[in-house]
């Protein structure tokens, strides 16, 4: 699978789904960074934190079922493996709602790592290396993503990275190169979310010779990557622009001033495309459909098509334009390599 | 009235028998669960600890205390299981086995959230299991100094111990400056703390046992068998003559009821190989005869093993 990395053209291409690999032109439209169910690592043992099922699930299929009315066909789950991911669950989901669910593996950043990954029982207790990130990421796209201690499930779609706020650290590295390298070896894309500098740390997974259109680049919609003019230099390497907090402002969540508005943002994707990178932007949430042991946000799945979209048309953005942005390139980004 | 928890609920101290107090059913590092290489059946995990829980039984062990932190693997309706079918008391821990080893979601709690989770799995129960926690655990991270998570978890235990009645047990007694100034300034009696691995390979040279002991603390040489004479030894080994040497010394300095004993064992090890042949039974089996062998009579050997662990896991209030 790690063959020939064509650009564009994906229509034999297939995209782990939980539910199996399904053919990339039957995703429609997609939205690339979502949560479904959201675990702050940890949060699972809390005294005062429940984890009912059966309630997780009615609010997990209500917010697809939401999504999908408004057209949506796709939720990626970009979260991890450490996130509270619930394979069996989102099979559920994916089998009532008919919304294709994309899983993702891999972690990050430092600070969400258990002690296994950062203080072995080694002396010294020396964090993981890059390469054994690589295998533990590429196993859970070629044998399956964990179910912890009882079994293995579909592959993922995916390996989710992030690097630390205040930048990116040596273990965080290890993370960005580990997930180049099991992307390179299964075929599944890269999504990281950057640290300080949204070009440094994209510069590490190219480094690891993964072709940039294999690239997501999260949270490029943050006010200093906006100032630093961040997106275009994203795109202009060729790596895709996720433009993916569709919808935050007004909810009462704190990234409210992390980034920009969506004014702001709809007039970013209008310049984006008239510098000719209508082909590298994807539009997206971060929505928390539920979310445990931290704030949840209240967007909606299905945000980007119910008032995002009038925006960019109201700014004069073609409907071939939109449909690229939402149906062409996350098919082109999730197809299998 | 005298009570410990345990996982099938309280029993009174005097049925703990000898009581081995630093022991995992199964130990794994935080994210260990997601790496398939160390994962076990069900049944193979059974396999391998029921025998080793049945021998303890039959030796005359009473008591299991089970130092496994809350993120590490522990599994309180395994351990119910356990004690039911081979008649061994377990005790679980509350707390964990150092900063490094508590997740994100408690690595940033405050410690008054600490503090009450503690309290709740102490009083309440661990999750829906209903089984209690009959002991809080403590630790240094890795590096040989406490860290700001590790005071707060310290301060945290302290705070759930008064309130409890519960005592406190710790990975390492190094940094033992900063832990019972901790425990000073919560006004947790230091006898309500045992102060585990003084005996360790790595860090016996640098605890300063003899100090804690006389601040009132208990003191657990509580690695007993991690011994470089092992075919595997893992890098906390010590020779086995020089850790009894140190224990012996220890209590002829007149600190037999200050010591407690265990041998840290896996069951069944969850994120690490283990080592081979090492068990709980080594306290039956090697330890206690060597104790013997040193000339340490029958009453001393049941104040090490019973009337110290009574004692200490006894519940105060
Ligand atoms: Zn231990």
């Amino acid at each position: 699978m790690t063959g020939a990395q064509t650009a564009g053209n994906s229509t034999g291409n297939t995209v782990n789904t939980v539910l199996g690999p399904v053919p990339a032109q039957e995703l429609g439209v997609a939205a690339v960074h979502e949560a479904l169910l959201s675990v702050f690592p940890g949060a699972q043992y809390g005294f005062d934190v429940t984890l009912d099922r059966a309630e997780i699930f009615e609010t997990l299929a209500g917010k697809l079922k939401d999504f999908r009315r408004h057209g949506g066909g796709t939720i990626v789950d970009s979260t991890g493996m450490f996130h509270g991911r619930d394979v069996r669950l989102y099979e559920t989901l994916s089998r009532t709602t008919g919304v294709h669910i994309v899983a993702s593996t891999g972690q990050g950043p430092e600070e969400m790592l258990g002690g296994y990954f950062l203080t072995p029982q080694t002396n010294p207790p020396t964090p993981w290396p890059a390469e054994k990130f690589a295998d533990l990421f590429a196993k859970e796209v070629t044998e399956g993503m964990v179910v912890p201690r009882v079994e293995r499930r579909g592959a993922a779609g995916l390996v989710a990275t992030a690097a630390t706020l205040a930048g990116m650290t040596a273990t965080d590295e290890s993370l960005f190169r580990g997930a180049a390298r099991a992307a390179l070896a299964t075929g599944v894309p890269v999504s990281i979310r950057f640290g300080n500098d949204a070009v440094r740390d994209l510069e590490v997974v190219l480094d690891e010779k993964l072709p940039a259109g294999r690239v997501v680049v999260g949270g490029l919609d943050r006010r200093d990557a906006v100032a630093a003019g961040a997106p275009f230099e994203v795109a202009a390497r060729g790596a895709y622009v996720a433009l993916d907090h569709v919808g935050a402002e007004g909810t009462g969540d704190t990234e409210d001033d992390t980034h920009v508005t969506d004014a702001e943002r709809a007039a970013l994707v209008i310049e984006l495309v008239e510098a000719g990178h209508g082909d590298r932007i994807l539009l997206s949430s971060n929505a928390t459909g539920v979310a445990k042991g931290h704030p949840a946000n209240d967007v909606a799945y299905s945000a980007v098509l119910t008032t995002f979209v009038p925006l960019l048309a109201k700014q004069g953005l073609g409907d071939g334009d939109v449909r690229r942005i939402l149906v062409d390139n996350p098919r082109d980004l999730l197809s299998v390599r | 009235m005298s009570r410990v928890n345990t996982v099938l609920g309280p029993i009174p101290a005097e049925e703990l028998g000898l009581v081995a107090v630093h022991e995992h059913i199964g130990y794994g590092m935080p994210g260990s669960e997601l790496d398939t290489k160390w994962w076990k059946t069900p049944e193979q995990r059974y396999e391998e600890t029921v025998p080793k829980l049945r021998r303890f039984h039959e030796y005359g062990g009473g008591t299991f205390v089970d130092a496994t932190g809350i993120c590490n693997g522990r599994d309180v309706d395994y351990y119910r299981s356990l004690s039911a079918k081979t008649g061994v008391h377990i005790v679980a821990s509350t707390g964990f086995v150092g900063g490094d080893t508590a997740l994100p979601f408690f690595a940033r709690a405050s410690v008054e959230y600490l503090t009450e989770h503690f309290v709740h799995e102490i009083t309440v129960g661990i999750g829906g299991t209903g089984g209690r926690a009959g002991v809080i655990k403590v630790g240094v991270s890795r590096g040989g100094r406490m860290t700001d998570l590790d005071k707060r978890i310290y301060r945290a235990a302290a705070r759930a111990a008064l309130a409890t009645g519960v005592p406190v047990l710790t990975h390492l007694a190094i940094d033992a400056e900063n832990a019972i100034a901790i425990f000073d300034a919560e006004g947790l009696p230091l006898d309500r703390v045992l102060f585990g691995h003084v005996d360790d390979g790595v860090n016996a040279d640098k605890t300063r046992d003899t100090w804690i002991a006389e601040q009132g603390g208990r003191i657990g040489f509580d690695t007993f068998g991690y011994e470089t004479e092992l075919e595997d030894p893992p890098f906390w080994a010590r020779p086995r003559k020089e850790r009894l040497d140190h224990f012996l010394r220890f209590i002829g300095q007149g600190h037999l009821r200050k010591v407690l004993a265990s041998a840290d064992a896996n069951c069944s090890p969850l994120g690490w190989p283990g080592v081979k042949g090492h068990t709980v039974n080594y306290i039956f089996e090697d330890l206690i005869p060597d104790l013997r062998a040193a000339g340490l009579d029958e009453a001393a050997i049941t104040t090490i093993f019973v009337d110290n662990p009574a004692d200490f896991m006894t519940i105060q209030k």
